[in-house]
């Protein structure tokens, strides 16, 4: 077997064989991840469309689909509220699976909100695990028939690109600056824009703890890069059953390093990864196994 | 076919699929991204600010030099509570090359769609790069937008992200 069969048996085995058991927990935490997916996706593109209606009316920089087709029909006359609509339509006939192709026609109206909204140039990130959330429902929706098969797709599709992106995002880390990107004067050059930008967000500045240790001697900005660095560099290990937990709950901590060290909160994204980062149907289990027994002796 | 094999071939495909989007579209096709966020790290960075002046202010006699952070004129403008996007003005500034009419109404409409203004607002250009162990910060001013009318910054050079004055 050649090295890279080997590679894609173990992939296979870890991504979609080595799950949890299939017990009621599990299925009632994939309905609540589902519903935590699709609402968010909602409420990005409820508020995005409110943003889109009152402030643009021009596209400075085109992003995905844009490059293709003229967005500017989403500018005016509600279009963007409407298709916030049309979304949450569609997820909920997702949801209640009256109609297989829905969650992906749902990405498709995400994805055109996006490149709206986003539209005068900025690339933001913090939609993106929530948008690979919806394209594997809508995938396992279409793809597979049965409940078990999509729970257990959904899963390893959001373990393997999750832990892809962050890897993808320590390299490009490696190539874009090199060995010396944990340097902590890069650090206090983040501060500093950060300050700014809160500064004219809010008109005034409050530097956090772990912000002032660094602005006392930045050698403490090289230890928290380092570790944010190292963390990124690892994420693909979440592929691996055995590591899953641990990795995923790095990642955690590392939002929460950017959170404090830079005032950046990808809530969507820590959140879909504490989610996936703890055993909860085992919690659920557990909850609904002590149930019966309570009712029973009250 | 069994089920992870299946599953293994969609996400090979997915893959092949991002891959293929990311490559030919500068490493961004949400939501396929490679994720270069803080990747460039040291490089001088551009923000901007926007300062309420007093509304008798008198456009002639203000200066279109550019000064520290500290010695900002006019008045602090907070986006947030307007419901503008701070990455969207500072878009406008660092990225605009030059500044044609549609770029100036694109940027204005950020102030004034939908809502009228009371004030004149000062939008300034934010420079931030390293000198040795601290970071030095530059603001421009760029623009004026004052109720009715619009000024540009009368140096062609000092408007875009090119020029880096020093503060005076």
């Amino acid at each position: 077997m050649s090295t890279l069969a080997r590679f894609a048996h173990t992939l296979r085995y870890e991504l979609f064989e080595n799950t949890p058991p299939d017990t009621k927990g599990r299925r009632l935490f994939f309905r609540g991840l589902e519903l935590f997916i699709m609402g968010y996706a909602v409420y990005f593109c409820w508020t995005w469309g409110v943003y889109i209606q009152q402030n643009i009316s021009s596209v400075l920089l085109p992003l995905g689909l844009a490059n293709y087709i003229d967005v500017s029909f989403m500018f005016d006359h509600n279009v963007a509220l409407i298709n916030a609509v049309l979304v949450g339509v569609l997820g909920l006939v997702g949801f209640f699976r009256l109609w297989r192709p829905a969650y992906l026609l749902a990405l498709l109206a995400f994805h055109l909100q996006y490149v709206a909204r986003y539209s005068l140039g900025e690339i933001s990130h913090g939609s993106n695990l929530i948008g690979m959330g919806v394209l594997g429902l809508g995938l396992a929706l279409v793809v597979f028939q049965g409940e078990r098969q999509r729970r257990r797709f959904t899963f390893g599709f959001l373990y393997f690109f999750i832990g892809l992106g962050y890897t993808s995002a320590a390299v490009c880390k490696l190539i874009g600056t090199g060995i010396t990107w944990p340097d902590g004067r890069h650090l206090l050059m983040w501060i500093g824009e950060r300050k700014v930008d809160t500064l004219s967000r809010f008109g005034s500045f409050d530097a956090s703890m772990l912000q002032d240790l660094v602005f006392y001697d930045y050698h403490f900005g090289t230890l928290i890069l380092l570790v944010g660095l190292l963390t990124e560099a690892v994420s693909f290990l979440m592929w691996w059953g055995k590591y899953r937990y641990l990795v995923v709950m790095l990642v955690v901590g590392m939002h929460f390093g950017i959170l404090f060290s830079m005032n950046i909160f990808f809530q969507a994204s820590t959140i879909l990864l504490i989610l996936l980062g703890l055993p909860w149907h085992r919690l659920i289990d557990y909850g609904l196994d002590r149930a019966p027994a309570t009712v029973a002796s009250s | 076919m069994g089920f992870p094999k299946r599953a293994l071939q969609i996400v090979g495909g997915v893959l092949v699929v991002y891959a293929l989007l990311v490559a030919t579209h500068l490493g961004e096709f949400w939501p396929f991204s490679i994720y270069p966020m803080f990747s460039q790290a040291g490089n001088p960075w551009t923000r901007a600010m926007v300062r309420e002046m007093p509304s008798q202010t008198d456009p002639d006699t203000l200066s279109w030099d550019a000064v520290s952070l500290q010695s900002l004129p006019g008045a602090s403008y907070p986006l947030a509570p307007k419901g503008i996007n701070q990455n969207d003005v500072a878009n406008y500034v660092s990225k605009t090359d030059r500044w044609s009419d549609e770029r100036v109404q694109g940027l204005r409409s950020l102030f004034t769609k939908g809502r009228s203004l009371s004030a004149p607002l000062f939008i300034f250009r934010v420079r931030g790069k390293l000198d040795s162990d601290s970071v030095g910060v530059t603001a421009t001013p760029v623009l004026l937008f004052e109720p009715d009318t619009t000024r540009l910054n009368p140096s062609p050079t000092a408007r875009t992200v090119a020029s880096t004055s020093p503060p005076s």
